[in-house]
């Protein structure tokens, strides 16, 4: 898994906030009790504590979490925040960015003397912070090498929106005679806008992250929890290749660390346990994406010892109040989701004795707010599954784009075995085929089907007028009237900005 | 109110002007197959997916295509996005809100019909989808 790439991210991202820190520490510095600014230093220290914990950078997360605390006294008053202690916070800051560098793959940038020492000023309370460091020992701080440019994700959808306008342009150009423009002209211009749809199809996909680039960020999680908790475990992936839209990655992010810390803290046994009971001393975590119609489908599973569907039972009863005859009711898909409510999940104990961790709410959270549903599958000795099924805002996806009748469909690439010609004189009896014209409601085909399309995983093959191509296709959700159809997948927006209908091949 | 005027299904019919996003020239709606027969396609607009519908068929009378009107009126309200083609655009009157109900009269005596996007995704809502 490429590790780097997220390292990258993660210098890229806290290079930002670490430059904004600076400013609001400088600002702060002539302000001191202005909370607004501590309130935003905390936030920005908040943000790289989070990216830290996502790879496991120790000693950056400890760090922001002791600049954490005194942020919280500061904003809410309860001490005073003093020239020293800014002073304290500055340096931190710096320490910060020596450690970030370090985490690029350079030399050490960090010494372990400043690290001790600012770990044992943030252990004190910002009150007893003695003059005990000489100003000109402090770090003179000196601007970074410039060799990125943060942009700002709403940046990106404007460059969208004002690449379509010029698009957009194209319909205002009038009709001009071949007497009014030269033919090269016109193919300048031709050529022109098709670089232009080029160019708008190219930004969209700054959109797009592949569900491996996501996965890799938390390689080194899963390796330091299996130290931690003395497991023996691997990481498997399906369906990385699938690019999704960052923003849907990024609302997975924490609810992913939580749903692997609890496979591996709670799910998968000792190795010696393991190879007690015949498993392999390695447990596996498998992550599987996959598309199916307009939703991406996320499964997490794990060959541990599964969920105490007992101690769930157990739960709902003294805790929830409820008769046997009604736990008795519920169905074991029933009792299994019951970890994902919030009520329950808050409830560290039992849910430990269950099997799994804290966190099942804050993933209950996620899902819901993406609009997403969440499954649970679970057998003793077996393992468990999380089955997370979010519909897909964008992502790009290859399709084999064709016309039927006055429509232009597709179906995706990977659904399909083979295209076949149709000859004039075809031997294959049309009975043979699936009438997809038909159960679309195309009565009266225009002209002869040129070829046939064969689909991969389902014994069905349909004519169609003509093929257009197979091509990559940025795909967004259905609205609410196309939705209604239960037919279609999404609509593929091709590189010339031409529409396509994704058929929802499971539904044919 | 500023409230946009439209010519359709042989009236005059009017939105608020809050609702307009657009007024698109040039569309060209891709068709989808099992919409009902109002329903002319969808068309990508400045990052958004607009279903297109000719507003003389949903109102039940003679189509508003071919009727030389180059523009589709793009609406967005609550998360919902819709293009309407009508059979000519009138433009923009002011009308006083406090004394409209259903229909509005304007100066020089005609009568406006208004309708809300709401109106026009009940009509649609309640039309059969699928095969």
């Amino acid at each position: 898994m490429d590790i780097d790439k997220y390292r990258k991210i993660f210098i890229q991202e806290a290079g930002k906030y670490l430059h904004e820190l600076d400013t609001n520490l400088l600002r702060v510095e002539k302000d001191l009790p202005n909370r607004d600014l501590w309130s935003e230093i905390h936030g920005r220290i908040h943000s790289i504590k989070g990216m830290a914990r996502a790879l496991s950078l120790d000693t950056v997360s400890g760090l922001c979490h002791s600049m954490e605390a005194w942020c919280k006294e500061f904003q809410m008053g309860t001490i005073g925040p003093t020239a020293d202690a800014v002073q304290v916070m500055m340096d931190s800051t710096e320490l910060l960015k020596g450690l970030v560098a370090e985490t690029a793959g350079g030399s050490a940038h960090a010494d372990a003397r400043e690290i001790e020492r600012i770990t044992a000023l943030l252990s004190k309370s910002p009150e007893e912070l003695a003059h005990d460091t000489p100003p000109d020992s402090h770090p003179v701080s000196s601007p970074a090498r410039i060799d990125r440019i943060p942009v700002e994700y709403s940046l990106v959808e404007e460059l969208l929106a004002r690449s379509q306008e010029i698009i957009l342009l194209e319909k205002t150009l009038p009709p001009l005679s071949h007497d009014q423009i030269s033919s090269g002209l016109r193919s300048w211009i031709n050529r022109y806008m098709s670089m232009l749809r080029g160019l708008h199809f190219q930004l969209a996909q700054l959109r797009l992250m592949p569900v491996h680039d996501f996965v890799s960020l938390f390689d080194r999680t899963i390796r330091d929890l299996a130290r931690k908790y003395d497991r023996e475990v691997k990481l498997e992936l399906s369906g990385g290749e699938i690019q999704v839209d960052i923003g849907l990655m990024e609302r997975l992010r924490e609810p992913f660390i939580h749903l692997l810390r609890n496979a591996v803290a709670h799910g998968i046994e000792p190795p010696d346990e393991r190879e007690r009971e015949g498993k392999n001393r390695e447990g596996k975590i498998v992550l599987e994406a996959e598309r199916s119609g307009d939703s991406l489908v996320l499964k997490v599973s794990d060959d541990g010892r599964g969920i105490d569907q007992e101690a769930v039972r157990r739960y709902l009863k003294e805790t929830m109040g409820m008769s046997d005859q009604e736990i008795g009711r519920l169905s074991s898909e029933q009792i299994l989701n019951a970890i994902v409510r919030v009520d329950y999940s808050s409830a560290e104990e039992t849910t430990q004795l269950a099997g799994r961790g804290i966190g099942m709410d804050v993933i209950a959270r996620a899902v819901e707010y993406l609009g997403g549903s969440i499954a649970i599958d679970s057998e003793p000795s077996k393992g468990t599954r999380f089955v997370i099924r979010l519909p897909l805002s964008l992502s790009i996806v290859y399709a084999i784009v064709f016309r039927l009748g006055p429509y232009t469909l597709s179906v995706p690439t990977a659904h399909v075995a083979s295209i076949e010609r149709r000859q004039a004189a075809s031997s294959q009896p049309e009975e043979a085929l699936y009438d997809l014209a038909d159960r679309l409601g195309i009565h009266a085909p225009a002209v002869r089907p040129t070829h046939t399309i064969k689909l991969r995983r389902r014994p069905v093959q349909f004519a169609v007028d003509a093929i257009i191509g197979n091509m990559p296709l940025m795909v967004m959700p259905l609205g609410e009237l196309m939705a209604r159809t239960g037919s279609f997948a999404g609509v593929g927006i091709m590189e010339n900005g031409d529409l396509s209908i994704l058929l929802d091949m499971e539904k044919f | 109110m500023d409230c946009f005027v439209f010519e359709a299904a042989g009236k005059y019919l009017g939105i608020e002007a809050r609702y307009i996003y657009r007024i698109a020239d040039e569309v060209r709606p891709a068709p989808v197959p099992l919409l009902p027969s109002c329903h002319v396609g969808i068309v990508y607009y400045r990052g958004d997916l607009y279903d297109v519908v000719d507003a003389g068929r949903l109102l039940g009378k003679e189509s508003s295509l071919g009727k030389g009107n180059p523009y589709a009126i793009l609406l967005k309200w609550n998360q919902r996005k819709l293009g309407l083609i009508p059979d000519r655009i009138v433009g923009l009157e002011w009308i006083d809100h406090t004394r409209i109900e259903k229909n509005a009269f304007t100066g020089d005596g005609r009568t406006i019909q208004m309708i809300t996007p709401g109106d026009i995704w009940k009509i649609l809502s309640d039309l059969p989808y699928g095969h």
